[in-house]
């Protein structure tokens, strides 16, 4: 994340967020359609809930066999004269990669989106070794321009409104043409970006799926940048997580009709490709040297500590769009690379559990995002896992511990329990008046962005002993 | 950085309870039996679409509005000229392409159109031939090769492509089963309809950065034959298999 929106606290982004108007309508422009469209996609595949325990199990199958996986991809990657590092941590994996431009002598490097990418805080140790950075992907080249971290792990630019982009693109275009329209603003980038693929020294990507039994790296995507990305420049880097293999291409088939319906409701995006290698002897373009990072970067500790589940994930971005909270906040609220639920489970084993301790709390546990993970996730029990170690670590703050010690009480005395339940329901009734509740005491936070609504007349308890016919 | 793959590769090994140097090679066969498994119950999970046939199927598929390709049907891979021909008209395009460096394509007349074998990153009108097809998504596969560079499906605005209709797996992992055990090419491209974005607001604007039409004309007859054996042999690839 970069500056001033990090430094500020969680409430304070948050509050950021709520009172953006823009971001408002912008989060549910794009959510929306996503719904939409994965709604349809799952409506129209009758095997969809089998093929998520398939592909959970596959998942899981590869996480029991990781390092026997691990080797073998390696192999395989070798064999095809890929160069493989391996890097414990985010800094250690951008030094490779900034390693390996300083000796192809990269003054340019273009990049196609990848969230690991952002992870390992690649941008930033790129700026840093004076390496010119062409972010390739539309999402990507739109948030480069607004200097923006990403807000979404499928649609980075989500937070921009259209009319927001144009603005950018007016500004920082050298050719924008009228910028009337979405199709405009593609043409226009289209342009900006064309030139540049044929300077790139080095072209950097990510990968969905690593290909255990012939060592090829499968990327999904859309814009066709990606292969503009990687086939021009002489040298192409891969950075990939260690838990994205999959044992053959043939699961990776099984768990790219799970991906794309789940992030983008379509049924395969317009590019699946398997990078095998460097060119070959006779082929006409392709890079001269194929390097693959594989990045630990905190998984073997998910491993060791609870969180094999969390490895399962395949980065679709649907538990984000089906997110109460995401859609009321975005991304940037988060504070994190990965926002939403997924996020929320990753950060505090990526950036710490204190500095991410808000995160695991943002969550109503609607279970939406469990519902919709087509690994099948367990992300509410994740989440509580987090919030378990919150209070048994002492994270928690003095008013929530003072505020459950009141809970706790009351709870272990029904009587009063019912009492003051009874009172808060009558105290609500009376400030919704009108219908809805505009404003309350200790309930600013919410009422401050929206209404509240009058809840029932009864407390639980009292209607279920109206309604249960006395023995 | 050896010492970091020793270090993944024991951290690992201890979360997952495992013993340093434990019976590997016997791991290696249920491990192999398990994946297997895992494989044969994909099949079950595949969306019904394939009742009219894999050519129906993939051509049903292609120009759904999801995949939004364009297609014809020639009777043969002599006729894909004339194809071309047309389609540069109805798009108002000037008669020059860049051709796919397959043998299959330069021996075809293509008398009234500019050919050339480079291609440049504003091309307009690329021409090519694909691998084969995969009926369940309306994709097209291409192996990279000589006879196949990559930045061919890329560069142009227009992508126009022959794939033989004998060459139609019916399911992404027929094709994948097809290749299993094979060298691989540096990249294998699928393909399902021309370039698009949905990154602004979520709306789907086509030609992103790579081709804004893709057109597909499948030739030839779907029945097998003794020298046309269906897609799914794989020993039928092998001739055509250019990275080998």
């Amino acid at each position: 994340m970069s500056g001033a929106r990090e430094r500020l606290s969680f409430d304070a982004r948050v509050r950021d967020a709520l009172a953006d108007p823009l971001l408002k309508v912008a989060i549910d422009r794009t959510t929306g359609n996503a719904r939409t469209k994965r709604a349809a996609a799952m409506a129209a595949w009758p095997g969809f809930s089998s093929a998520r325990e398939l592909g959970r199990d596959i998942k899981d199958h590869v996480i029991a066999h990781l390092d026997h996986y691990l080797v073998q991809f390696e192999r395989n990657a070798r064999a095809s004269g890929a160069q493989v590092h391996w890097a414990l941590s985010g800094p250690e994996a951008c030094d490779i990669v900034v390693a390996i431009c300083r000796k192809a002598g990269a003054r340019t490097v273009t990049r196609s989106k990848s969230m690991l990418g952002e992870e390992i805080g690649l941008p930033h140790a790129l700026q840093e070794a004076a390496i010119e950075r062409v972010e390739t992907d539309l999402a990507e080249h739109i948030i480069q321009l607004a200097g923006d971290p990403p807000s979404h792990i499928i649609w980075p630019a989500l937070h921009k409104t259209r009319e927001q982009v144009a603005e950018l693109f007016h500004a920082h275009h050298h050719d924008p043409g009228t910028l009337d329209s979405i199709e405009a603003m593609v043409a226009s980038a289209r342009r900006e970006l064309r030139g540049r693929y044929l300077a790139a020294d080095v072209g950097i990507s990510g990968a969905n799926f690593l290909i255990a039994d012939t060592g090829a790296v499968c990327t999904v995507t859309n814009e066709g940048n990606a292969e503009l990305t990687t086939t021009p420049p002489r040298v192409h880097i891969v950075t990939a997580g260690i838990e994205k293999l999959v044992p053959s291409c043939a699961h990776a088939m099984a768990m790219l009709r799970l991906l794309v319906r789940s992030a983008t409701g379509a049924e395969l995006t317009q590019y699946t490709t398997f990078h095998c290698g460097p060119k070959r002897a006779g082929d006409l373009d392709g890079p001269a040297e194929f390097h693959i990072v594989l990045i630990d970067g905190g998984r073997t500790r998910m491993l060791a500590e609870g969180l094999a589940e969390m490895l399962r994930c395949i980065r679709c971005g649907a538990c984000l769009n089906h997110c109460v909270v995401y859609r009321q906040i975005g991304g940037h609220a988060y504070g994190s690379v990965y926002p939403g639920p997924m996020g929320s489970v990753l950060t505090p084993m990526l950036d710490g559990l204190p500095q991410s301790k808000d995160l695991p709390r943002a969550c109503t546990l609607n279970g939406q995002c469990q519902e919709v993970c087509p690994v099948a996730i367990p992300l509410p029990t994740l989440l509580r896992g987090w919030r378990d170690r919150i209070w048994s670590t002492g994270l928690e703050s003095v008013t929530v511990r003072q505020g459950f010690a009141v809970w706790r009480f009351l709870a272990l005395h029904p009587a009063l329990y019912r009492q003051a339940s009874a009172m808060a329901v009558w105290m609500m009734a009376w400030f919704a008046r009108g219908g809805w509740i505009a404003r309350m005491p200790l309930a600013g936070g919410w009422t401050r962005y929206r209404d509240m609504p009058r809840p029932p007349r009864r407390p639980f308890i009292a209607q279920y002993r109206r309604r249960m016919p006395r023995p | 950085m050896s010492d970091a793959r020793s270090t993944i590769l024991s951290a690992i090994r201890a979360a997952l309870g495992r013993r340093r140097g434990g019976s590997a090679m016997a791991d290696e066969v249920t491990i192999a039996a398990e994946a297997e498994h895992l494989r044969a119950r994909a099949d079950a999970t595949r969306p019904d679409r394939l009742r009219g046939g894999a050519e129906n199927a993939f051509l049903e598929r292609l120009v759904s509005p999801a995949v939004a390709a364009t297609a014809e049907r020639v009777a043969s891979l002599s006729d894909f000229p004339a194809a071309v021909r047309r389609y540069l008209t109805a798009q108002g395009l000037a008669s020059s392409v860049a051709l796919q460096p397959h043998p299959d394509l330069l021996a075809l007349d293509w008398s009234g159109i500019e050919t050339h074998g480079q291609i440049g990153i504003d091309e307009p009108v690329a021409v090519g031939l694909a691998l084969g097809a995969i009926a369940e998504t309306g994709t097209l596969v291409f192996h990279s090769g000589p006879t196949s560079p990559t930045l061919f499906a890329f560069f142009p605005t227009h992508h126009i492509v022959a794939v033989e209709t004998g060459r139609i797996w019916n399911w992404l992992e027929d094709y994948a089963d097809a290749f299993a055990g094979c060298a691989q090419p540096r990249n294998v491209n699928l393909i399902t309809g021309a370039s698009g974005t949905t990154d602004i607001e979520g709306t789907l604007v086509r030609g992103a950065h790579g081709p804004g039409w893709l057109h597909v004309v499948l030739f030839g007859s779907a029945a097998p034959s003794p020298d046309r054996p269906v897609a799914t042999d794989p020993p039928h690839f092998t001739s055509l298999d250019n990275v080998k």
